[in-house]
């Protein structure tokens, strides 16, 4: 502590205990140094030293000073640091007494001192013996006996005797059980994240069945939305989110590994599978798809395309971040500190830190996603999941399909092809140089959108569209056709720095075009005929299952788009040449794809052209080719030769048959590829070599090259002669019966959800500056327990929730939060806040707005316009959800890591770009704001009035009752109805004199709203129900 | 001090609470309780009760009391700012030596032939105490003996997102507190109405415009309250701050009124200070939802202000950001960070002058106006980017670059008209004086007072500070 939070002078009686209680070891009693009861290294010395000494005098060899290390007994004695049983001949003693501040430990410059009762105590362990121990956490638990209680009847489960055992020690009694209607809803927000319904309610208030409870629990452990629940911590965890989180943070498809969490916890899936499948679910013999998708965990970290980044520093990055995440998730172990030197405190080396990385060197992945393309399906190792067996049999026999007209259009040789190639060359040559190679740009006579989109005519002939972006414009552009024999229309897609992203669309990063069709009217007057389109080219790649053809197949859900940064356009081919004249003109249309809305075309332009099969480029051939052909054919060179026949095969007449097909088949076979949802699982290649980073510099190649390994001071893994060791080794030897972290560290977390607080409060460390459990003993037992169930989380949860210690009553005794402030000893239950996804679904459910839907994609409910404004590369509008998706559970909304969610951010939800274990419980004026003003709970207010008034019977007072119920699971009191019905008097009053306010308050939100109440009522009663949804107790379980 | 102290302290209050309020109202409450003991617990019913951090009382005097910092993204080229190189003028379109650039770190010229790029502009001796500046900026030439141009600093990471991280929070891993959350943490803040660290962004044009993520101004590992407050220049000017359509002033304070009693009878009930900390947030956020659109609302400043700045009211420019970096100082908050965006010249330096059209006149007019208000001497402002640009072209433009580039720091406890630190002659890397982010963020630091080693909080088993194990103050440029 280098601040003391207590200003000098001041001192409360009950400071002291606090400050043993809070700060110091939870279990050290309140003066160490003069008790009977003997010390212990771990509870009483280690957290001394290792504050205090470790830095300089631990497990780092660079900043060891003096060559003395505390943390190992035999160097302690053998420097003559330490002379057990002999204080006076302890050279530590000596100099922590020591009144001169140049010579006195800890130095000055440290900012660490020891208070005069750990100076007593040190002196007073060196006196009986110096013993050390081994660190608690690094020692595999030993299930302990079940502690003897005074009390009678004994406890009938084994949670309870050690905690009570410990509180009669202490001469505290334990809190009653809660009343029926605090521990219903206890229960049901702990397990399910969901308000009890009324009718559980009622029904347990009422029952005399002994096994209510039980049966309770039993419900709700087979509730769907108990996995949900489990999952929050999970995922933060796992850093899970809904996009990349570097620099342009777009989004990526990650969420089926969401739905696997979910899942996993709701059938129970033991955690050593959990385990395997997630480290290493690709390893498993013949792994299935779900297995696949556990395996995404490998690649939930950030990454990155920003430009001028390096392959190497993000390897680095990448590689790091996962050795912080695991090793947090499944050892409590802050590896991460060994990252630039050995560990300052536990026994971790820079070496451990990357012989554990280099469990991971074998993933298929990218460093630089800019440098290969982007976050491609392939870059991103994506596979291909929930594919049903139809679907997969369909892509089978496309793939079948596409590779015989392969075979079928390479049958035609170049030298078959070589007469037709001739006469072809010379045709263009002769075009290009009677001028008419070019394609002949028209200034268009005029450019509507029928949804009132201002479609400028530049200079250049250009179209750029301006004023409001529409989700799903459509363009109508007439031209002049003067051209005698009219066979292709172009439309030249042309970048303009005035569109955001790459500069060719409206919004977002690409265009969509679903349709381009083209009338025809031969003179002034004529009537328009349609001129069929039969075959498109793009001057651009296009997206894999956006091609070209998409324009012309008459099917709207199909679309063109283009790979990004690129302008170009696209070719279309008529059917038959189309005779225009003087008078003649085309009318284009260009209609955008509904399934991508907002992406429409930005600027482009119109031209056409007079001769067979025109590619889309300015001369009807590629630049380049035409200079290839304008060499004489005795003087090209093999590779020129290559170029043309490669170039004519795209056009030549006699492949137009196959090349129909193949393409067809190509673009049907991407069609169904799109429809299948892919995300990134783990995939095994050949490593990359891993070397130490000194001080984690990337660009520093000194360093040894390091095999694969857990940390060398723990049991190692022995892989098979000649292997290395793999993920699935890891997995193995994080649940192997002696692992001494993995058990510990899940039970206490999950010891935290139903208590606020874990066991050990360092959620994410167990290591030597982790907190000394308050419960030690209860945490072993605990962790063996888990163990030898085989894993079964949900047996853990149930041997929780149905305690003693679980069942009491959060109300202290009086005077206990004088003598035990934090609730260390548990003698009475826990108050706190809700979860800031839980604040959400609470909300949601008490209005009956909730969609109980289990996963799908990641939902967008409503989000302040604007808030995405500092993101780039798209520039992007964030456009809501209609219907469903707005009143979905917050562990479904749309996590964007460097925005997100304003309402659930200041609920303390972590952004998950980094591994996060604990989160914060924080009580903001930004709260409050969210709760008052947030369409969210406005509509959720609104929603829940209208039930109040349809479903709360007659009275005012049955109303409020009955609002309770849903929002608080109790009745009001005398004065809470009271205060309300004042309240909804004063807003009648004012609502019945401005209908028009109370209009405007009562179609709060996109869910349809009661039609036979008057508005005013209404709208008071809208606003007793934000008083409600406001209230502390509403988002506080207790 | 540690997550459990923090807490502690609000549980010692719970116990003294839940002794003492039987019975009580809760308004008597606030002055039963000594206010330097019970001042600093996180939330409180007093109104009076605010934060008033952890450096309680301050290590060594303090020299400001707040922070501008007029952050400007995406990396200005020193080069055509404040660090004036004639030798890489003559050596315009020549290969660049490679003793400068071998084994170094490039970001997008990596691969590419590295040739010297001149200044794009002509520089100007400023003031008495003749600062070269880029001619460019005459207003902040006009105000070059109030400035201190710092020419030395170096950071370590060459690409945005990181680089931003870096220069916010002292650390490239996402989750560590921000500059402005460390201060409010440290230090709390003089307004009860107004978050004590607040972010304004504003763009212009010429430049690619690069994300900038809510990381910037994040807590971290610190409770959430002390996160920055990004305040929109379209929509709501803080998220959520609008009452619901058809609710007046007057409705609002009845719910609040209400939710309020209620929360009261709840805490006679179960004694729980958490919720006395409920009521006092929520009269806080009513207190912002009536300040927040007068502060916002420039139009109401003279029409002499106004065009001193170059503010058009309601534009969402830098000009208009620095007119409410002035109002939000007034009102007591701590830290107020002004990003303006665009500043990346990747395809050709020559926008700056873009850029100097945007900030030159704002900056300087910020300046004159603190110091007609007697603020300025109490006020630190800072002018920078995350990064420099090469001194080698890339086309007509410049690339990122980390070894040396260019920060201005203006106002209490600085030295003015000084310029601290060179870069080599070709402007690559700092040699003379080199200053670190660290340094900058122990400069921050000290001049508040706070020894920068000494402000810490436990996570993660260790005592974290912003400037992890390194930064020392640049006495150099210290009045």
């Amino acid at each position: 502590m280098s601040i003391s939070p207590f200003p000098p002078g001041i001192r409360l009686s009950h400071f002291c205990a606090l400050l043993c209680l809070g700060s110091g070891p939870a279990g050290a009693s309140p003066d160490a140094a003069a008790s009977a009861t003997p010390l212990g290294f771990n509870r009483d010395i280690r957290p001394i030293l290792s504050e205090n000494c470790f830095k300089c005098h631990g497990p780092d060899q660079n900043q060891r000073k003096a060559e003395l290390r505390l943390d190992q007994r035999e160097v302690a004695i053998a420097k003559g640091a330490i002379a057990p049983g002999k204080p006076g001949d302890s050279e530590v003693i000596y100099r922590i007494f020591e009144t001169d501040p140049e010579e006195r430990m800890p130095p000055i410059d440290s900012n660490r001192e020891l208070s005069a009762a750990q100076k007593e105590t040190l002196k007073r362990w060196i006196a009986e013996g110096a013993a050390y121990e081994p660190h608690w956490a690094f020692v595999p638990p030993v299930r302990p006996a079940v502690p003897a209680t005074r009390s009678v009847p004994a406890p009938r489960y084994p949670i309870d005797a050690f905690i009570l055992a410990r509180l009669e020690q202490e001469g505290l009694p334990p809190a009653p059980e809660a009343d029926r209607r605090t521990l219903i809803r206890r229960l049901s927000l702990d397990l399910t994240g969901l308000p009890p319904a009324p009718s559980d309610v009622a029904a347990f208030v009422r029952s005399r069945d002994p096994q209510a409870y039980e049966q309770l629990v039993k419900q709700y452990l087979a509730s769907p939305h108990y996995g949900e629940r489990l999952a929050l911590p999970w995922l933060d965890l796992v850093r899970y989110a809904d996009t990349v989180g570097f620099h342009n943070d777009v989004p990526i498809r990650v969420w089926p590994y969401r739905d696997y969490v979910i899942d996993a916890f709701n059938r129970n899936l033991p955690f050593d599978q959990f385990t395997r499948e997630q480290l290493a679910g690709d390893l498993l013999p013949d792994s299935t798809i779900t297995q696949r998708i556990a395996s995404g965990y490998n690649r939930l970290h950030r990454i990155s395309a920003e430009g001028g980044i390096q392959d190497k520093e993000y390897f680095a990055k990448y590689s790091a971040d996962r050795v912080r995440t695991t090793s947090t998730v499944w050892l409590g172990a802050t590896m991460a500190c060994a990252e630039c030197h050995d560990h300052k405190f536990d026994p971790f080396t820079i070496k451990d830190f990357y012989r554990f990385a280099a469990l991971f060197s074998d993933l298929k992945e990218k460093g630089a996603y800019n440098l290969s393309g982007g976050f491609t399906r392939e870059n991103l190792t994506e596979e291909m999941i929930f594919a049903s067996p139809e679907q997969q049999q369909r892509m089978e026999s496309l793939d079948a399909e596409i590779a015989k007209l392969r075979t079928e259009v390479d049958a035609v040789t170049d030298a078959q092809l070589a007469a037709s190639r001739a006469e072809w060359e010379a045709a263009t040559l002769a075009a290009a140089a009677a001028d008419t190679l070019a394609w002949s740009v028209q200034r268009p006579l005029e450019a509507i959108s029928p949804l009132g989109t201002p479609l400028a005519i530049e200079e250049d002939n250009s179209i750029v569209p301006g004023g409001k972006n529409p989700p799903n414009d459509t363009y109508v552009v007439t031209i002049p056709a003067p051209l005698e024999r009219i066979t292709a229309l172009r439309v030249e897609v042309i970048q303009d720095p005035r569109f955001p992203g790459d500069e060719v669309s409206r919004g977002g990063a690409a265009f969509f075009i679903s349709e381009i069709e083209v009338l025809g009217s031969a003179a002034a007057g004529a009537p328009p005929q349609p001129l069929r389109i039969v075959a498109s080219q793009a001057a651009s790649r296009t997206e894999a299952g956006y091609p070209a053809e998409a324009v012309f197949d008459g099917d709207p859900s199909t679309a063109l788009s283009f790979v990004r940064k690129v302008g170009g356009g696209v070719a279309l081919q008529l059917a038959e040449a189309w005779r225009g004249g003087p008078e003649a003109t085309l009318a284009v249309r260009i209609r955008h794809s509904e399934n991508h809305p907002y992406q429409n075309l930005g600027r482009f332009r119109l031209s056409l052209h007079t001769l067979p099969e025109p590619g889309p480029y300015a001369d009807a051939v590629p630049d380049n080719l035409l200079k290839t052909l304008r060499v004489p054919a005795a003087q090209r060179k093999p590779a020129q030769v290559k170029e043309i026949a490669a170039y004519y095969r795209t056009v030549a007449p006699a492949l137009a048959a196959a090349r129909e097909r193949l393409t067809a088949a190509v673009n049907t076979r991407d069609y169904l590829a799109n429809a299948i949802p892919t995300m990134p699982v783990s995939k095994s290649v050949e490593p990359r070599p891993i070397r130490v980073l000194p001080r984690a510099n990337w660009m520093d190649d000194s360093g040894e090259i390091v095999e694969p390994g857990v940390p060398g001071f723990m049991r190692q893994i022995e892989p098979a002669p000649g292997a290395r060791a793999s993920r699935l080794d890891l997995a193995n030897w994080l649940v192997a019966p002696d692992n001494p972290l993995t058990a510990r560290t899940f039970v206490n977390r999950l010891w935290r959800i139903y208590f606020g607080a874990g066991l050990c409060r360092t959620l994410d460390d167990l290591g030597s500056q982790g907190e000394w459990p308050s419960h030690p003993e209860l945490l072993d037992w605990l962790a063996v327990e888990f163990r030898e169930s085989g894993w079964d989380v949900k047996h853990m949860v149930q041997l929780i929730v149905t305690s003693r210690t679980y069942r009491q009553s959060s109300r202290p005794a009086p005077a206990l939060d004088e003598r035990d402030p934090l609730n260390r000893l548990l003698a009475h239950q826990a108050r706190f806040r809700l979860e800031a996804e839980v604040v959400r679904d609470n909300a949601l459910a008490v209005s009956g707005l909730l969609v109980t839907r289990i996963g799908g994609e990641s939902a967008r409910p409503y989000q302040p316009e604007g808030y995405y404004g500092a993101l780039n590369f798209p520039k992007r509008e964030y456009v809501p959800d209609l219907g469903d998706g707005l009143h979905r559970r917050g562990v479904y909304t749309h996590w964007q890591r460097t925005f997100l969610h304003p309402s659930l951010m200041a609920f303390d939800a972590p952004a998950r770009e980094e591994c996060t274990a604990n989160r914060a419980t924080s009580n903001t004026p930004l709260q409050a704001l969210v709760l008052l003003n947030d369409p969210t709970y406005v509509e959720a207010a609104r929603a829940f009035a209208e039930r109040i008034v349809r479903e709360g019977g007659w009275t005012f007072r049955g109303k409020v009752t009955w609002a309770f119920a849903r929002a608080l699971a109790r009745k009001p009191t005398k004065d809470e109805t009271r205060l309300l019905e004042g309240l909804f008097r004063q807003q009648r009053e004012r609502y019945r004199g401005d209908e028009p306010a109370a209009r405007e308050l009562i179609s709060a939100g996109a869910a349809p709203g009661a039609k036979k109440i008057a508005p005013a009522d209404l709208a008071a009663w809208t606003s007793v129900a934000r008083a409600i949804l406001n209230l502390h107790e509403t988002i506080t379980r207790n | 001090m540690s997550p459990l102290e923090f807490h502690a302290r609000d549980l010692t209050r719970r116990a003294f609470l839940a002794r003492t309020t039987t019975g009580i109202g809760s308004l008597a409450l606030g002055s039963l309780l000594h206010p330097q003991l019970f001042g600093a617990v996180e939330g409180s019913a007093e109104p009076g009760e605010r934060w008033r951090g952890v450096v309680n009382p301050l290590h060594h005097p303090a020299k400001i009391k707040r922070v501008i910092y007029l952050y400007q993204a995406g990396g200005p080229s020193h080069l055509e700012t404040f660090d004036y190189k004639p030798k890489l003028a003559a050596m315009h379109g020549q290969g660049m030596p490679e003793s400068f650039t071998k084994g170094q770190q490039i970001a997008q010229l990596q691969g590419k032939e590295l040739k010297c790029q001149g200044p794009q502009f002509e520089f100007q001796r400023y003031g008495k105490s003749g600062q070269e500046i880029c001619s460019l900026f005459p207003h902040i030439g006009s105000v070059a003996d109030e400035v201190c141009i710092v020419r030395s600093m170096f950071t370590e990471q060459i690409n945005h997102d990181p680089a931003h991280t870096f220069m916010n929070t002292g650390s490239i891993i996402p989750g560590r507190p921000s500059v402005g959350s460390w201060l409010t943490y440290g230090l709390g803040a003089e307004t009860e109405e107004l978050p004590g660290f607040v972010v304004l962004m504003s763009a212009g044009k010429g430049g690619q415009m690069q994300p900038v993520a809510s990381r910037q101004w994040h807590s971290g590992f610190l409770p959430s309250r002390f996160q920055g407050v990004k305040f929109q220049s379209k929509g709501d000017p803080v998220l959520y701050i609008k009452n619901p359509a058809g609710v007046t002033r007057a409705d609002q304070q009845q719910i609040v009124d209400v939710v309020n009693q209620l929360n009261r009878v709840q805490h006679d009930a179960v004694h729980d200070p958490e919720v006395l900390a409920r009521i006092s947030q929520y009269e806080m956020a009513f207190r912002m939802q009536a300040s927040v659109p007068g502060l916002m609302d420039v139009a109401q400043e003279p029409a002499d202000v106004l065009e001193s700045y170059g503010a058009q009211p309601g534009d969402g420019s830098f000009a208009s950001n620095c007119l409410l970096a002035r109002r939000l100082a007034e009102r007591g908050v701590r830290f107020i960070q002004l990003y303006h965006r665009d500043w990346d010249h990747h395809d050709d330096v020559g926008h700056v002058k873009f850029k100097a059209a945007e900030v030159d006149q704002p900056t300087a007019a910020l300046i004159r106006d603190l110091k007609e208000r007697g603020m300025f001497d109490e006020t630190l402002i800072i002018w920078g980017g995350e990064f420099g640009r090469t001194p080698m072209a890339q086309g007509k433009g410049r690339d990122h670059h980390i070894k040396g580039f260019s920060v201005m720091l203006a106002g209490g406890g600085i030295k003015g008209g000084v310029t601290y630190g060179a870069t080599d002659e070709l402007g690559y890397a700092a040699v003379e004086n080199p200053v670190s982010v660290h340094d900058l963020h122990a400069t921050m630091l000290h001049l508040f007072g706070i020894d920068h080693t000494r402000l810490t909080y436990r996570y993660q088993g260790r005592n974290f500070r912003l400037t992890d194990v390194h930064g020392e103050p640049v006495s150099g440029i210290l009045a």
